[in-house]
């Protein structure tokens, strides 16, 4: 229903809007370009003093509701998430629906479905309610909500504007990679987060947007939180070749927890959201319960969004069978929290899964392969990226991000190692990534962009031809052009001008010009004003459909030397190519 | 875009609608900025204040973590340094403290995993392989811990680096002495005590674990150093004392011993220790009385040595009757038989000679019949004593 009223509203906006557009662009060309780059700098500062506050609120939450220092057997870590869930099912409930869920499905929901359309409502909604469930404690984390909190702040400006739709559109993944990079605090990853995730194709129209808008959100944020990555990165070294087997099982036991992880999800969540509609303001609350009842016997670690713990595992302080429970406890807990609609993200807890199974490993190495001397830091966070690729199915972004947070290249190997190992263990056994679970249960088509990345784009030398028609010299005349062409018995030919361009002719206009001027006429006269395009075999095939509603062939150039042909390409080759496809 | 691309010309209808358009987006962007310093205002205002409270917290939590390690409750330090952490992540030495908490909670596993990830980070920091090598040391690995202490000595330290490098080799050398490596631990302590020239405290600990080392001259040297000064510690005296007493120079112990005795802290040392020093004086005064010095006169070195042949000879007779006796003894008693059956004082005055051999006599009955019979007591002891080292007894 409110999903109706939304697509009902944005109807009459974007009636109104195109109208608008229609009449700016003619009075103003170049308007919408010249404010896209300045808007996008804006975005990326309010996005990133956003988030600077969207995590300062986080805090101060946990500080005033779980205290500054909790430890098991506190009651308040049974009984705050519980409330913190009830009153955020009211929220999400009454005030905020479109607040629900990560925020990563619903900004490609807006960029695919929406035309970019996210209201503030929605911000406000997003901020509230998951600084409120973050902050006492439910197993999630802020990553997401900040990537949909950019995206809303782009969408609200952008309307403001009065921008054109194909703007308008674009501008949710700017604001998405705004949030997510000060969320990091790691801008490349973000923007490859955002390409790999939410547009799926790299596109150079808005690439410029993108990276000025995520440069900028981290630029404030680091003004506030300073310059020193998320994790404090302990010393990266690969000492010992051998430690690539370590790494490699940690990429194993990566790739097979991260299926289970979604599996869990998968499960759940479409389990709890068919349940009667009152059970929805109960779900958070007993969701948080059972998330204090893990922290209450002891791992209060796996309560809330965790960074410090990852900080301290990096850094020795926890032994690998506390690590690997930590893990066990942590996926369990996000599983709940997340499954019964509480808003807040995923990336937070597979980064922290990662981590402690990475950490896990390199503990468990340090003690009885004493030998290979990798660091336990080391160790948590290739994890981190291992879990990055298995679950999220983010690879690109997984490498990079580890990269980036760790500022050192000499870990790409193992990292690129153990996240293709997670990546492959995790999509042979979950072949549909854990967003898409979520897309399809919420009963939304968004278009796989795992299958858009592995597409492979034809190219015309894909539907390439031989040269099987004549080619003749725009200065023969007709009778030997005719000649020519009734011993070919082609219905086509082409025709080299003077000028190097190139002509495609039918027999059916040579014959209509052969009657009505001389046989000696130089066929040239006869052909009409405009020319073929040039086409070289390396340009997308769809590129050339256009043109064969006019031409019956298209030539195919040589880049080196325009005058050689590579070839012909008809319609029928080209639709068999994309049938055969 | 075509670069001249040619436009239709804007009716004036249009021209007026284009500026209405301008100035609304110039409005919107002013706009835009006045949202922008608002938002940022806040958020500065607010992250401020939360900067505070971190900080606050950081402190609140390390004090209590520092106060549950001193009154003993390590792992209750733990909770508190872990939470201090959070506050202030990455303060090194909130992160020793908790790592040592670790340690101290016989965690050692996780302790030796923490410092090992802190030595990642800084190689070089000497108070962390201090903490490691302690911990070496209290899991049994002597390699390690030497190792450790090494690299201690060698890292970098704060402001008062050159006393952290003292500490740790007087530490250092203790464990050399636990682990009854006498030989590299007076190695470390001599270095120490070169060290420390001017810090009379620091010397008088050097002296005394040079004692631990089975090193008692360089102790007494450095005993007899501190003795020359003004004001000297009582436990110079006492120190000098015991171990020239030690190394058989009894005149100098005596000495010591005597001003010791009359120094205005001796009433203040427990009774044990009084009566201690007392004893030792009083054995040095009368070892000096026993023995025979060259630079007596000659009747009274005479009588030294008839005194000490006769407590001698009662000596070997007593320990001869006992069931202990062996051939060894016969032996002795041979040589004792040698000798005029009565010397008298006179007759050693005019032989020098048989002062000598008598003297030679007297030392060799006292360590036989030690070796046979058992430790001697009363003035057989004290011969024994001049015994080992008779030469060293008039040392100064």
């Amino acid at each position: 229903m409110i999903g109706s009223k939304i697509r009902r509203l944005l109807g009459n906006h974007d009636r109104v809007q195109a109208v608008n557009a229609q009449e700016t662009s003619k009075l103003a060309p170049t308007r919408d370009e010249r404010l896209f780059l300045v808007l996008s700098i804006f975005i990326g500062v309010i996005s990133g003093m956003l988030v600077v506050s969207f995590q300062v609120a986080i805090d101060w939450i946990k500080i005033l509701t779980l205290g500054s220092a909790p430890h098991a057997g506190q009651y308040r870590l049974l009984f705050v998430p519980a409330i913190a869930g009830l009153l955020v099912a009211a929220l999400v409930l009454w005030f905020f629906p479109a607040a629900r869920g990560s925020g990563v499905n619903q900004t490609k929901a807006a960029f695919y479905i929406y035309n970019g359309y996210i209201s503030f409502r929605t911000v406000i909604g997003k901020f509230i309610t998951s600084a409120l469930a973050l902050g006492a404690g439910h197993s999630l984390g802020p990553e997401d909500p900040s990537l949909q909190i950019g995206a809303g702040v782009a969408s609200i400006i952008a309307r403001k504007l009065g921008l054109s739709r194909q703007k308008l559109r674009v501008f949710a993944p700017i604001g998405a990679a705004a949030g997510l990079a000060a969320a990091f605090n790691a801008p490349i990853s973000a923007i490859l987060f955002v390409i790999e995730e939410v547009i799926g194709q790299w596109s150079a129209s808005v690439l410029g947007s993108i990276v000025l808008a995520a440069i900028s959100s981290v630029v404030v944020e680091r003004r506030f939180m300073g310059a020193e990555p998320r994790f404090r990165i302990p010393a990266v070294t690969v000492r010992d070749s051998r430690e690539l087997i370590a790494y490699a099982v940690l990429g194993v036991i990566g790739g097979l927890i991260a299926p289970v992880f979604s599996q869990a999800l998968g499960y759940l969540r479409p389990k709890l959201r068919a349940m009667p509609r009152w059970t929805h303001y109960l779900q958070p609350a007993v969701a948080g319960l059972l998330v204090g009842v893990i922290g209450f016997i002891g791992f209060p670690q796996v309560m809330g969004v965790g960074y410090e713990v990852m900080d301290q595992a990096m850094h020795g302080q926890f032994g690998w069978k506390f690590l690997f429970a930590l893990a066990i406890f942590k996926l369990i807990a996000t599983t709940l929290s997340f499954s019964s609609g509480t808003p807040g993200g995923m990336f937070a807890p597979a980064l922290f899964i990662g981590a402690m199974l990475g950490a896990g490993v390199g503990s468990f190495e340090k003690i009885f392969f004493p030998h290979l001397t990798g660091t336990v830091g080391a160790y948590a966070l290739v994890g981190m990226g291992v879990l990055f690729a298995g679950f999220l199915r983010a690879p690109l972004t997984s490498v990079f991000m580890v990269l980036e947070l760790s500022g050192n290249y000499s870990i790409i190997l193992p990292v690129i190692l153990a996240n293709t190992i997670a990546y492959l263990i995790g999509r042979a056994l979950q072949p549909v990534p854990i967003f898409e679970v979520f897309t399809h249960q919420d009963g939304l088509d968004l278009p796989s962009l795992e299958e858009q990345r592995e597409e492979t784009p034809l190219h015309i030398e894909d539907a390439l031809q031989p040269l099987n028609v004549p080619v003749v010299r725009g200065e023969d005349t007709i009778a030997s052009v005719s000649t020519t062409v009734a011993e070919a018995r082609v219905p086509a030919f082409l025709i080299q001008m003077p000028d190097s361009s190139w002509y495609a002719m039918t027999v059916d206009e040579l014959t209509a010009a052969g009657a009505a001027v001389s046989p000696d006429t130089p066929v040239e006269r006869v052909a009409k004003r405009d020319r073929v395009p040039t086409l070289f075999p390396d340009l997308p095939l769809d590129s050339t459909l256009p043109y064969f509603p006019r031409w019956p062939l298209l030539p195919v150039l040589n880049r080196a030397s325009r005058g050689t042909l590579e070839g012909i390409i008809t319609l029928n080759g080209v639709l068999k190519r994309y049938q055969a496809a | 875009m075509d670069l001249f691309e040619v436009h239709p010309p804007l009716t004036a209808k249009e021209r007026a609608e284009k500026r209405r358009l301008m100035v609304r987006d110039f409005v919107a962007l002013f706009t835009l900025v006045v949202i922008t310093v608002a938002i940022g205002v806040l958020t500065y205002f607010l992250f401020s204040s939360f900067s505070r409270h971190r900080d606050v917290l950081a402190r609140r939590w390390r004090a209590n973590g520092e106060r549950e390690l001193r009154e003993g409750h390590p792992d209750q330090a733990i909770d508190a340094l872990r939470s201090a952490l959070q506050y202030a992540p990455g303060q090194r030495d909130i992160e020793i403290e908790l790592a040592m908490a670790l340690a101290a909670d016989n965690r050692n596993l996780e302790a030796m995993a923490y410092f090992n990830t802190l030595l990642e980070t800084e190689p070089g920091n000497g108070l962390i392989h201090l903490q490691v090598a302690r911990l070496a040391a209290k899991e049994g690995n002597a390699a390690l811990a030497e190792e450790h202490y090494q690299q201690a000595l060698d890292g970098t330290w704060g402001r008062d680096g050159y006393l952290q490098r003292l500490s740790v080799r007087l530490e250092l050398a203790k464990y050399l002495i636990s682990q009854k490596d006498y030989t590299r631990a007076q190695t470390q302590l001599r270095t120490a005590s070169d060290n420390a020239l001017n810090m009379p405290e620091k010397q008088m600990e050097i002296g005394e674990l040079m004692e631990q080392a089975h090193d008692p001259s360089d102790a007494l040297a450095i005993y007899l150093a501190q003795m020359r000064k003004k004001g000297a510690p009582i436990d110079a005296f006492v120190g000098a004392g015991r171990t020239a007493y030690a190394l058989g120079q009894i005149e100098l112990a005596r000495r010591a011993l005597e001003r010791a005795v009359e120094h205005p802290e001796f009433a203040k040392q427990n009774p044990a220790e009084q009566q201690a020093v007392r004893q030792m004086l009083s054995d040095s005064q009368t070892i000096l009385e026993l023995y025979p010095d060259p630079n007596l006169s000659v009747r009274e070195r005479a009588e030294r040595i008839s005194n000490d042949a006769r407590i001698a000879h009662s000596r070997l007779t007593a320990c001869f009757a006992s069931a202990n006796a062996s051939g060894e003894m016969a032996n002795l008693q041979g040589q004792w038989q040698q000798i005029p059956a009565r010397v008298t004082v006179r007759m050693l005055e005019r032989n020098p000679q048989l002062e000598q051999t008598i003297m030679s006599l007297v030392y060799d009955t006292e360590e036989q019949t030690a070796q046979v019979c058992g430790a001697p007591t009363g003035d057989d002891a004290l011969l024994l004593k001049i015994a080992q080292a008779p030469l060293a007894v008039q040392q100064q």
